[in-house]
């Protein structure tokens, strides 16, 4: 395309990283390989049925979790309230949460013994039914780690659509269904393929929420049977197979995803005038955001109360606790700014390329690494750093820097993939003409408009990497802890009230780091203006 | 990028391996990370045996029990393990048939074991039997088998983990199978209404089961008295069933391939010893195995334990486990 | 008459606020101009409704204007872009300016009118975001005439156009607001525009609208 500017050096650059995850993904599995030495026991696992359930359970969950991120979106960006800022954190902050806390959460509110049913015995003297477990239970808990995140989004597109569009709109009197289909709907498309293919993924590679709330094997993913391969059965050819077969589809997945190519959306700073909804829109608007508080952030909230009423004071008053902070902190730290890097250097390239094929490929690797399965990926892991010599302890820490922005790089992706586009089309033709170096691009151009993408992102990727800790089970991590692993830790030896302090304070984290950094980002990038 | 690299540079500093006494012979042991907690038996036992064996005890921790043996396989002569701490019984035959372990040479006659101990290669060092929990503020009389407990109506929820991923999961299955045979599949099948869930780990079952989301659980016997000895709380107890029980018994293991056999002996005589068996009660929640006499928890000594207990041999459970697990899997899907 | 009187607004840290007074007749191009930050922007968005005054009236006809949310006011916008929805044809554009109970075949005929006026007949199915910047503004002129609001607010209209179409555009805006009677106020800093089609002048100095 002659419109955009010529970078040759992004495009190499995100070929280049591309590649390198590649090589990477490919290396683990070749690691495992290597390592098998005994003949398979032969795989006991009906593919098929798993195949079919999960691809059910995971595009139901795509599907409503869209369609309710849509809704919540559309319900935020009209209404305007104290404490809107606290609600988009509280949204956001779902899908970085460990998803057991929020499962916990989750059955508080909606639990046989939660606040819902507890409420409707003293009113009417019977519960509501227990909606927690089976399919619904995984929809549930589902939709609200990623419907929240998708809302979160597509929030970010609305609130981001320039307002001389929006005073055009507004003085034609488009009515609410016109003002969403003409305005809103052409700049959330951009963001659907996706999210979906994020929300896919996460959906079809769910383990422990599905294992919790699924009610039995019948509702099962195939990393069950996979994790089973590697620890119970220790049939490693079999694993590989079992995830190249989950990779194999999430793939076709993401070309599909792909395949719908993103609108670009405009791109303005949004200064939006003041325009509500009349009528029945603005009601529904308010039942929305009212469902939403009821369905994403009472469980967060429960959360928290849960924590802060118990067993606080003995956890902070460990010195553990402390160095588990600061190693989660740490860590957090140094895996957002990577995942800032990686994201920027494939977001950049793609957004530098007119070339359909091209751009898949570049977006393929980011997404591959959430496709493969987390005990895998384990696994292989260790036998890589074995086989370069280094000691699994002390390659703990840079291993799991590595993974988490790996893993947190489709979000990443998500969040600064359609601004940069956006900028590449629409301001394309001027910094042509200005010839304008990449650098200067940049730093005059995108990152100036970008601000609170970036924030958003690097608050997206801290958090994550809070979270996660799977991809080192086997490395032996005696010394180092963080906080999301004493959690787990606390869990697994009756210390429950342990855990739920640990819970509440790393919901307290993941919900400052989604209000601050991105104010702070866009003041940063303010004063580059 | 700068940033990062110096983020990386302080990481690294800060998760080295603490500094090593010098010179020291070094113990290290692979475990499972509960086992190594601040609060699990781990630091204490560290404490306890450094003190008289002039040696520096390392602590390894995967996360399960099965993880330590897989990595063990991984690393083959060259792990830096000298012993692992924390398989259990019914994963003992496959870990004996990799031929990595060596001879305890210990004599273990008398033990507080549920029957004899004749192994050569593991050294059991904790037990319980593995049981459905139940809370008497809303059960007043639990069930007093499986057939019982498949006779209450079908809103009696329990949770139970899933035998492929969870120890507690696959001795449920070995119980099952123990006590009832060829009806073990009309077992699960008449069980499959009241399983609210089937979870991966233990931990998220026992919370589903405390929150109150499920009537019973699959737990320990032993249980109960970490709620009465850490929260003073009595009202959660393990229902006893008449066709008996199963239990879970932990056992560690020598290498082969260490260098440090004699200090590693050494470490597993401590562990079976009064000294060493004092400290797992209160850290594992699980029985000793050898008498402590009053040295032992009343909350402990007071739990009711089974009449009768279960058990297959490891040739059994290595012939026929996958095929009860896939048993049990089809009776409930 | 469009009168707007002693109308003031101070945006938040803004020490003095701008004043605007302001006279437009019907049928004639009323200009605005002054240096970029002169507050130009801030009048357009008082009047079009987006802001609200602190004190003043804006009045059509002595009817007071300032309650009126956007959509309500008598107004048509014609900006220097965004004026219309790219993924849209140029037909579907126009077609969002028609009461919401026009019958298709109503809607296409004055569809076809307006094209016509504005000279652009035959390109109604053609997509907007593959429409010349000329073209473009005649679309939304187009728009502007079935919604046949007597006011019509430019801001900066032909500062994306070359000279050639420029020239064309700025007649076609004369003759439209002869013909309809608009009071059209134009916004501008292009000496040129406010020459060509001004018959009363304005100029923003230190956030005060004095006649020019």
């Amino acid at each position: 395309m002659l419109t955009l500017p010529n970078r040759r050096i992004r495009i190499a650059a995100a070929i280049t990283l591309a590649a390198a995850i590649a090589i990477l993904i490919a290396l683990v599995f070749w690691a495992i390989l290597a390592a098998a030495t005994e003949g398979s026991v032969g795989s006991r696992v009906d593919i098929p049925h798993l195949l079919r359930m999960t691809s059910i359970q995971a595009g139901l969950t795509t599907i409503l979790s869209l369609l309710v991120g849509a809704a919540l979106a559309w319900a935020m960006n009209r209404l305007r309230f104290p404490g809107r800022d606290l609600v988009v954190g509280l949204f956001a902050s779902a899908i970085v949460t460990p998803g057991m806390v929020v499962a916990f959460g989750l059955l508080s509110i909606w639990g046989r013994n939660g606040w819902i049913n507890r409420a409707s015995e003293a009113l009417f003297g019977f519960p509501l039914g227990n909606p927690a477990f089976g399919l619904s239970g995984i929809l549930l808990a589902h939709v609200v780690l990623d419907g929240a995140f998708a809302a979160r989004i597509m929030l970010a597109r609305l609130d981001a659509i320039p307002s001389a569009r929006l005073k055009t709109g507004q003085s034609l009197g488009l009515s609410p269904w016109q003002r969403f289909t003409l305005l809103d709907w052409p700049a959330l498309r951009g963001t659907v393929p996706g999210l979906a293919a994020i929300i896919f993924l996460l959906a079809f590679t769910s383990f422990p929420i599905v294992l919790m709330l699924g009610g039995g094997p019948a509702n099962q993913t195939l990393e069950v049977a996979i994790y089973a391969a590697v620890l119970q059965d220790f049939d490693l050819v079999g694993a590989v197979y079992l995830a190249a077969t989950q990779i194999t589809v999430c793939s076709l997945v993401i070309l599909a995803a792909s395949a719908l190519a993103p609108i670009p959306t405009s791109f303005g700073a949004s200064v939006a005038p003041r325009w509500r909804d009349a009528g029945l829109a603005r009601a529904l608007q308010i039942v929305v955001l009212g469902l939403g508080l009821i369905g994403f952030v009472l469980p967060l909230l429960s959360v928290l109360l849960d924590g802060f009423s118990s067993g606080m004071d003995r956890i902070i008053a460990r010195p553990e606790f402390w160095w588990a902070a600061a190693s989660s902190l740490l860590i957090g730290s140094a895996s957002a700014l990577l995942t800032l890097a990686l994201a920027l250097t494939l977001a950049l390239g793609r957004g530098a390329t007119g070339s359909g094929p091209l751009r898949t490929l570049l977006g393929m690797p980011a997404f591959a690494y959430l496709a493969v399965p987390a005990v895998v990926l384990s696994l292989g892991f260790f036998l890589l750093v074995r086989q370069v010599g280094l000691a699994p302890s002390a390659a703990a820490p840079f291993v799991v820097v590595i993974a988490n922005s790996l893993l947190a790089l489709p979000f990443a992706m998500a969040t600064l993939g359609p601004p940069l586009e956006a900028i590449a089309r629409t301001r394309g033709k001027l910094i042509r003409s200005l010839g304008l170096s990449g650098w200067r691009q940049f730093i005059s151009v995108e990152y100036p408009l970008l601000g609170r993408d970036v924030g958003v992102m690097l608050a997206l990727a801290f958090c994550f990497s809070l979270g996660d800790l799977g991809v080192i089970a086997l490395f032996g991590t005696q010394d180092f802890q963080t906080l999301p692993l004493m959690m787990f830790r606390a869990l697994g030896s009756y210390r429950g009230n342990d855990a739920a302090a640990i819970a509440a304070i790393l919901l307290l984290g993941t919900i400052v780091a989604f209000l601050a950094l991105p104010k702070l980002f866009e003041r940063l990038a303010h004063a580059a203006r | 990028m700068v940033k990062s690299a110096l983020a990386l540079a302080v990481l690294t500093g800060l998760f080295a391996s603490p500094a090593l006494a010098q010179d020291l012979p070094k113990l290290t042991i692979y475990t499972y990370d509960g086992f190594a907690a601040e609060w699990g038996p781990g630091p204490g036992l560290k404490a306890g045996f450094e003190a008289t064996c002039g040696c520096e005890v390392s602590w390894v921790a995967a996360d399960s029990s099965i993880g330590t043996l897989r990595r063990v396989q991984l690393e083959g002569d060259a792990t830096e393990a000298d012993i692992i701490v924390g398989l259990d019984t019914a994963i003992a035959g496959e870990a004996r048939a990799t031929g990595l372990f060596a001879d305890h040479g210990l004599t273990l006659t008398d033990l507080a074991l549920p029957g004899e101990w004749t192994d050569t290669q593991f050294v059991p060092f904790d037990y319980a039997h593995f049981a459905m929990m139940y809370d008497t503020d809303t059960m007043t009389t639990p069930p007093t088998s499986f057939e019982e407990l498949i006779a209450l109506p079908e809103d009696i929820k329990i949770t139970i983990q899933d035998p492929r991923s969870s120890t507690p999961g696959f001795g449920l299955v070995l119980w099952i199978k123990a006590a009832y045979g060829d009806r073990a599949k009309d077992i699960w099948a008449g069980l499959k209404p009241h399983i609210l869930t089937v979870t991966r780990d233990w931990s998220e079952s026992y919370d589903l089961f405390l929150s109150g989301e499920a009537d019973m659980t699959l737990s320990y016997t032993t249980s109960p008295s970490y709620h009465i000895i850490e929260d003073g709380d009595d009202t959660i107890k393990a229902a006893l069933f008449t066709e008996g029980h199963y239990p879970q018994i932990e056992v560690a293991g020598v290498l082969k391939s260490s260098d440090q056999q004699e200090l590693a002996k050494q470490f597993l005589a401590y562990l079976v010893s009064a000294d060493g068996q004092q400290i797992i009660p209160h850290t594992n929640w699980m029985f000793p195995v050898t008498d402590l006499g009053d040295k032992l928890d009343p909350a402990f000594a007071a739990l009711p334990q089974p009449e009768k207990t279960l058990g297959f041999s490891d040739d059994e459970i290595a012939a026929h486990g996958r095929e009860w697990i896939d048993e049990m899997l089809a009776a409930i899907q | 008459m469009l009168r707007v009187e002693d109308l003031r607004f101070a945006h938040p840290g803004q020490a003095v606020p701008y004043q605007f007074s302001l006279l437009a007749h019907a049928g004639e191009v009323t200009s605005v101009s002054g240096a970029s930050g002169s507050g130009k922007s801030t009048l357009l968005d008082l009047l079009g409704g987006f802001l609200l005054p602190i004190s003043g009236e804006i009045t059509l006809d002595h009817e007071n204007l300032v309650p009126l949310p956007p959509e309500q006011r008598p107004l048509s916008l014609l900006l220097q872009s965004d004026s219309l929805f790219d993924h849209l044809s140029a037909a579907s554009n126009i077609a969002l300016g028609l009461p919401r109970q026009t019958s298709k075949a109503q809607a296409r005929e004055q569809i076809a009118a307006a094209l016509a006026e504005v000279g652009l007949d035959g390109l109604s199915g053609q997509q907007a975001a593959t429409l010349s910047g000329g073209q473009k503004q005649r679309v939304a002129l187009a728009r502007t005439l079935l919604r046949a609001r007597p006011i019509l607010l430019l801001d900066e209209p032909f500062s994306a156009l070359d000279d050639e179409t420029r020239g064309v555009i700025r007649d076609l805006v004369r003759t439209l607001t002869i013909r309809h009677r608009w009071h059209t106020v134009l916004v501008s800093h292009h000496a040129d525009d406010v020459e060509a089609l001004a018959s009363r002048r304005y100029v923003l100095r230190d956030g005060v609208l004095m006649a020019g």
